[in-house]
C-alpha cells in the first residue's frame, strides 16, 4: 500500500481517495479531495494558501524542531606538522620563551657584525689596486650619461 | 462518456486530427455512452493532408471516412479496481479497421492502463506512456 502525496497541498492520499488528474502535457497531478482539485483547477497558487504543506514550509511553520538539530557542528583543528618542520620542532619553535629569542637575535645580529667586519678588511686591502681599473670606464659612463642628458 | 456527436482526438498516426462518434458499439449497458477502452464508430472529421510521396503509414485516412476507432482518454473519470478515479484533459481515441487491429503504426501520447483489462494490449504495448 502506498500513500501518494497531494500536488496542491501535500497531504497524504490513501487509497481508493482522491482523484488523479493527467494534463494536456502528460503531467500528473493528484488531489486528495475536490477542495484541493477546485483550487487547482481555479490557477490558485499554493503557495499563497495558508493551509497547504508549500505555504507552511516557506513560512517556517511547526519546523522548529528540524531546525535546533542542526546547529551542533563546528570542525575541530587539528595541528599537523609540514615536511619541513616537524610537529615537535613547531611545538618547541612556538614554546620559546621571549628571552630565548632575545638571546638567539642577538648572538645572530653579532655574528653578521662579525662577518661584515671581516668583509669590509678584505675589501680595504684590494681596494687601492682597484681604484685606477674602475675610473676610466666610469668616466666614459658620465660622459655617456651627459651626452643623453644634453640631448 | 462519448456519446453521439462526441469529438475525440486522433492520436496516432494514421492521418486523421478529429474523429466525431456516430455509434458506440456493445454497448447495452451505460445507456450508450463509450468509455475507455470501447469501440465506437466514427467519422473523420479533419485529416491530415495527405501527400503522396513521403507517407509514414500506408493507411491513409481522408476527410469523410467512416471508421471505427477506440477511446483512449476521457474527460469523465474512470474508476479504477483500487477505488482511484483517473481523469484526462481530453478524449482521445485510436482508429481501427473492421478487425479490431489498428490503422496507424506509432502512438503519441498518454493511454488509459484500461486499456489493457478491456483487451487492447497492443495499443499499450505502443503507447509511449501508459497511466
Amino acid at each position: 500500500m502506498k500513500t501518494e502525496i497531494d500536488s496542491f497541498s501535500g497531504y497524504r492520499i490513501y487509497p481508493s481517495k482522491g482523484r488523479l488528474f493527467v494534463r494536456g502535457d502528460n503531467k500528473i497531478f493528484r488531489f486528495a479531495t475536490s477542495k484541493n482539485e477546485s483550487l487547482f483547477l481555479q490557477r490558485k497558487n499554493p503557495r499563497k494558501i495558508a493551509w497547504t504543506q508549500v505555504y507552511r514550509r516557506m513560512h517556517k511553520k511547526g519546523i522548529t524542531e528540524e531546525v535546533a538539530k542542526k546547529r551542533s557542528r563546528r570542525t575541530v583543528k587539528h595541528q599537523r606538522g609540514i615536511v619541513g618542520a616537524d610537529l615537535a620542532a613547531i611545538a618547541a619553535r612556538r614554546n620559546q620563551t621571549a628571552a630565548v629569542r632575545a638571546q638567539a637575535r642577538t648572538a645572530a645580529i653579532q655574528k653578521a657584525k662579525a662577518e661584515k667586519k671581516a668583509k669590509e678588511e678584505k675589501k680595504e686591502k684590494t681596494k687601492p689596486t682597484r681604484a685606477p681599473v674602475s675610473s676610466a670606464p666610469r668616466v666614459s659612463k658620465q660622459q655617456m650619461k651627459g651626452g643623453k642628458g644634453g640631448r | 462518456m462519448i456519446g453521439l456527436k462526441g469529438t475525440l482526438n486522433v492520436i496516432d498516426n494514421s492521418g486523421a486530427l478529429l474523429v466525431e462518434c456516430v455509434n458506440v458499439l456493445k454497448q447495452k449497458v451505460n445507456n450508450g455512452w463509450g468509455s475507455v477502452g470501447d469501440e465506437i464508430v466514427c467519422v473523420v472529421k479533419r485529416a491530415r493532408p495527405v501527400s503522396g510521396q513521403t507517407s509514414a503509414s500506408a493507411a491513409k485516412v481522408r476527410q469523410g471516412d467512416v471508421r471505427r476507432a477506440v477511446i483512449v482518454r476521457t474527460r469523465k473519470p474512470v474508476r479504477r479496481p483500487d477505488g482511484r478515479l483517473i481523469r484526462f484533459d481530453d478524449n482521445a481515441a485510436v482508429l481501427l479497421n473492421n478487425k479490431r487491429e489498428m490503422l496507424g503504426t506509432r502512438i503519441g501520447g498518454v493511454v488509459s492502463a484500461d486499456l489493457r483489462m478491456k483487451g487492447w494490449g497492443k495499443i499499450v504495448s505502443l503507447a509511449p506512456k501508459v497511466v
